[in-house]
């Protein structure tokens, strides 16, 4: 049996496995004793690597570049040679036609690694000529980057994961560890054991709630409130470190006269909370010698993200949180490489290594390296905006890459809507998925498992990851795809390995440039910055307390708050909020083909609703039931459970036929443009007829499986 | 002392890696996926497509933890069996399933809720060949994994250590630091 050592594709703990290979065929996983994972793995781990041997659970892998000439046409399996001329003929038109910015490029936060993501913004920069490029950090902890870029000067972890153990409080703000990253879930109650207060705010009783000191049971969508109640009570108590505040930060007054309004009474209407809890957590925040603070979609996902983010790094300024070991902000990165994506310039306002694209003298130094006359200086489309930008015209061409947005976008129908009326949309995939099934180019690449590369972790953390098998059928590495389309598109352009790309982007980014492939060789952990070769990396940030802004001080910044866009009313009388679950991840297109991990968890998804809703609905627990929004209505199975708060509803978002995504409100955040996925008005109706809905489910999930294999299944036409 | 697996809720978070370990690690093979499974040549073994775990995850709302066999010392569901299925093996609770006819005594009759009865498809062996014979049951519940090397797949998979498997050993060892606690409880005490 060989073994091959990489890094778990799933969340962003970043933890180091061996995969277990015998007869070029992948049959089990072992964890090693890894920087964040210390030997441990979670199911996704031990369990979750079967997906790359085509199991068929779900989907297809893709074997075969496929085109079709007209929507109308089925797939047509066609050479490399054809796909690629294929594509990059009609992008070239296109841009002759409309633009380089009718043109979107997406990165992909998964498991093609940080060097595909590199060449993919470097194809649409240097070659396309535009900054339309995203990833899925939009959709998830965009906010934080944005928020903690305005007021620390770093989007990332603040402080490394292992330290969480070792900070005397945590404070937990709509983060469920346990469900997103088990492998953190463990150095919380780590902490807890060693003696850590842990306050958790957070509508359900969610596991680190039943292990916390407090638990603020906030109202959803209450946010914003709270954190300047928070604030409030620091100021008016004089919990906070004024030297601190006075030496280190700036906008004190005006921040000062934001929060003075938010009084812990004024604000037990709109969060649901006593003045006494509120006082009482942030005493115990102020009082610790040490303290965290850890968010998740919780604070992310809603039209008021970038404020709240922004109004939680200011409880850490306030009370000197920040600088030091075990301490500092933590919004801990959902997908396995979502921190890498965005170190790589997937996003369409940085080069790698979070150069602003509207810097000139980065602009000449990427143009210079890249050999071509100038660069795009105006900050690119968001992911978000591409349903109306294709509605305005403005949108002709999308270039898919590792991401399911048919999936995992808000209100599911004006995605499909957009995705009908583009010029040409290319998706590269290693699965047939929903967004595929829109594409007319299908460029099939090599799976994690099947290629090298390195990931980043939640805490900035760089690790290798190495081939175990040779993909089978006829497909290529990512980088390798983007090159081809490169030079078809006149650039020619070719890496002999992701060791090439990666010595590229060190030369470019002095953030990254002293980690080194060999520093990573087998376990090794290399957190940016890393900017000369001798530096082992850096686990906390703003060492010396000096911020990476103009002047070097942190911005303390309140904002008044804002309800969710959504009411609920007589017809809708439930919030929904979409949530994650355990054992499958993102678009479930690799969960979904894991034997193991499919069967602990099927169609059509849970909706968990409180007793109290549940009874007065007349439904029971396990029964399927309609939920419906003023956009969509699906089925799906009520869990009944008094750990979710009365007057609100959670579903998962990776389901085909509980489709929560088909129900959620398109309205984002007005500077990073995240969905609010946490609220949408629903209503929860019971199914009398039980044993049709049981057989609707499986007949409509057998259908869409049939039809996704169908499409990926042609085969080569005899030549 | 009969060995068991004792779970300690502030540790659980509820994450079913245990329930996935035990189905894999009593799966029998079958087509495809299950590279999965350990191997394990018995005949009669539910496939791992069939998700039964012998480990239940429970989730209150104030409590996660795994409810399982106690591997009880006087057992009530060995008392109960009308076919002398289940018995005491290294130290153990198991269930000889030959004997079992599934008549679901032994579920009523343990306190836990920790037995199950499911069925599987029945096989017998004649003249060297497998002749399928309708449906077997099957007294089912955790065995210690008492054929697998290394021990008991859940405490081995549990990534917050939540699990631990008791022994006379392991449980003398935590008997005594008890009893040196008291004493030491009981000198603080007789100071004051």
């Amino acid at each position: 049996m060989e073994k091959h050592m990489t890094v778990c594709p799933y969340c962003g703990s970043g933890c180091k496995l061996n995969l277990l290979v015998e007869n070029n065929r992948v049959v089990g996983a072992e964890p090693l004793p890894g920087v964040t994972n210390e030997g441990e793995l979670c199911l996704k781990g031990y369990y979750g690597w079967d997906f790359i041997n085509d199991t068929r659970i779900l989907t297809p892998r893709l074997k075969h570049p496929m085109i079709r000439r007209s929507r109308d046409k089925d797939f047509e399996v066609v050479s490399w040679d054809e796909a690629i001329a294929f594509a990059a003929g009609r992008l070239a038109e296109i841009k002759a036609k409309y633009g380089p910015d009718s043109i979107m490029l997406t990165g992909s936060s998964r498991g093609t690694g940080n060097e595909s993501n590199f060449v993919m913004q470097k194809l649409a920069r240097a070659v396309v000529g535009t900054n339309n490029v995203d990833c899925c950090a939009r959709v998830c902890h965009g906010p934080s980057v944005s928020g903690l870029m305005v007021t620390l000067g770093n989007g990332a972890m603040s402080n490394s994961m292992n330290e969480i153990e070792d900070s005397k409080c945590i404070l937990v703000f709509g983060y469920n560890a346990a469900d997103s990253h088990p492998i953190v879930a463990r150095r919380i109650i780590r902490a807890k054991e060693k003696g850590a207060k842990i306050i958790v705010c957070d509508p359900r009783h969610i596991e680190t709630a039943r292990i916390s000191d407090m638990w603020l049971q906030l109202k959803n969508g209450s946010n914003m409130a709270l954190v300047n109640a928070f604030a409030n009570v620091l100021l008016n108590e004089g919990l906070y470190k004024a030297d601190y505040v006075a030496n280190y930060s700036e906008g004190f007054d005006e921040y000062k006269k934001i929060v003075s309004e938010y009084t812990p009474e004024s604000v037990e209407e709109i969060t649901g909370l006593s003045a006494d809890q509120i006082r009482e957590a942030m005493r115990m925040y102020a009082a610790a010698p040490s303290a965290t603070i850890l968010w998740g979609m919780g604070v992310t996902q809603w039209g008021q993200a970038v404020d709240v983010v922004k109004g939680l790094s200011s409880l850490a300024v306030l009370t000197g949180n920040l600088g030091r070991p075990n301490v500092g902000v933590g919004p801990v990165r959902g997908q396995n490489n979502v921190q890498g994506a965005c170190d790589m310039g997937a996003l369409p306002n940085v080069f790698p290594g979070y150069q602003s694209v509207t810097d000139a003298a980065v602009r000449a130094k990427f143009a210079k390296a890249w050999g071509v006359e100038s660069l795009p200086d105006k900050i690119g489309l968001s992911i978000t905006d591409v349903p109306h930008m294709v509605e305005e015209g403005k949108l002709k061409a999308f270039y898919c890459f590792g991401e399911d947005p048919a999936q995992t976008e808000p209100d599911l129908r004006l995605v499909r809507e957009a995705f009908g009326k583009l010029d040409l949309m290319i998706v590269q995939d290693i699965f047939m998925t929903k967004t595929a099934m829109f594409a007319d180019v299908i460029l099939p690449a090599t799976s994690w498992g099947e290629h090298d590369g390195v990931f980043s972790s939640a805490d900035r953390g760089f690790q290798r990851f190495t081939k175990a098998v040779d993909a089978k059928g006829d497909v290529k590495h990512d980088w390798e795809i983007f090159g081809l389309m490169a030079t078809a598109l006149g650039y020619p352009m070719k890496y002999r390995d992701t060791r090439e790309i990666w010595d590229e982007l060190r030369e470019l980014c002095p953030l990254y440039y002293g980690a080194t492939y060999d520093k990573m060789d087998g376990l090794g952990y290399v957190q940016w910055p890393c900017t000369d070769l001798d530096s082992p990396g850096t686990r906390y940030l703003y060492e010396g307390n000096e911020f990476q802004r103009p002047g070097g001080k942190a911005l303390l910044f309140a904002s008044a708050w804002r309800p969710p866009l959504e009411k609920v009313d007589a017809d809708y009388p439930l919030a929904l909020c979409t949530v994650r679950e355990v054992g499958h991840y993102s678009c479930r297109s690799m969960t979904g083909n894991c034997t193991a991990l499919q069967t602990l968890a099927d169609e059509p998804g849970f909706v968990t609703i409180n007793p109290a809703d549940a009874e007065q609905l007349g439904i029971k627990d396990q029964q399927l039931v309609w939920v419906e929004s003023r956009r969509g209505k699906v089925i799906a199975r009520a869990s009944v459970t008094a750990r979710t708060n009365k007057g609100a509803v959670y579903m998962t978002y990776q389901w085909w036929i509980g489709a929560c995504n088909e129900l959620t409100i398109h309205h984002v955040d007005p500077i990073s443009k995240t969905p609010e996925y946490k609220f949408s008005a629903v209503r929860v109706e019971p199914i009398a007829d039980q044993t049709w809905a049981e057989g609707h489910v499986q007949r409509e999930y057998a259908a869409l499986k049939a039809g996704l294999a169908r499409a990926a299944d042609k085969r080569p036409t005899a030549a | 002392m009969n060995r068991f697996i004792a779970a300690t809720p502030a540790k659980c978070i509820g994450c079913r890696t245990c329930e996935v370990a035990c189905v894999l690690a009593h799966a029998n093979h079958c087509e495809g996926a299950c590279a999965l499974a350990e191997p394990n040549p018995a005949a009669d073994r539910p496939s791992c497509l069939s998700f039964m775990p012998r480990l239940t995850v429970i989730k209150t709302e104030t409590v996660s933890t795994v409810v399982n066999c106690h591997h009880c010392e006087d057992a009530p569901c060995a008392n109960a069996c009308p076919s002398g299925a289940i018995v005491y093996r290294k130290n153990s609770v198991q269930i000889d399933q030959d004997r079992c006819l599934g008549c679901k005594t032994c579920m009523m009759a343990c306190p836990f809720g920790a037995m199950n009865v499911i069925t599987v498809p029945g096989s017998r062996m004649f003249a060297g060949v497998a002749i399928a014979t309708g449906r077997k049951a099957q007294a089912h519940k955790c065995d210690l994994c008492i054929d697998r090397e290394g021990g008991p797949a859940c405490v081995s998979v549990c990534p917050t250590k939540a699990l631990r498997l008791v022994d006379r050993a392991s449980m003398d060892e935590t008997l005594r630091l008890r009893q040196e606690r008291s004493v030491a409880a009981l000198m603080a005490s007789a100071a004051l």
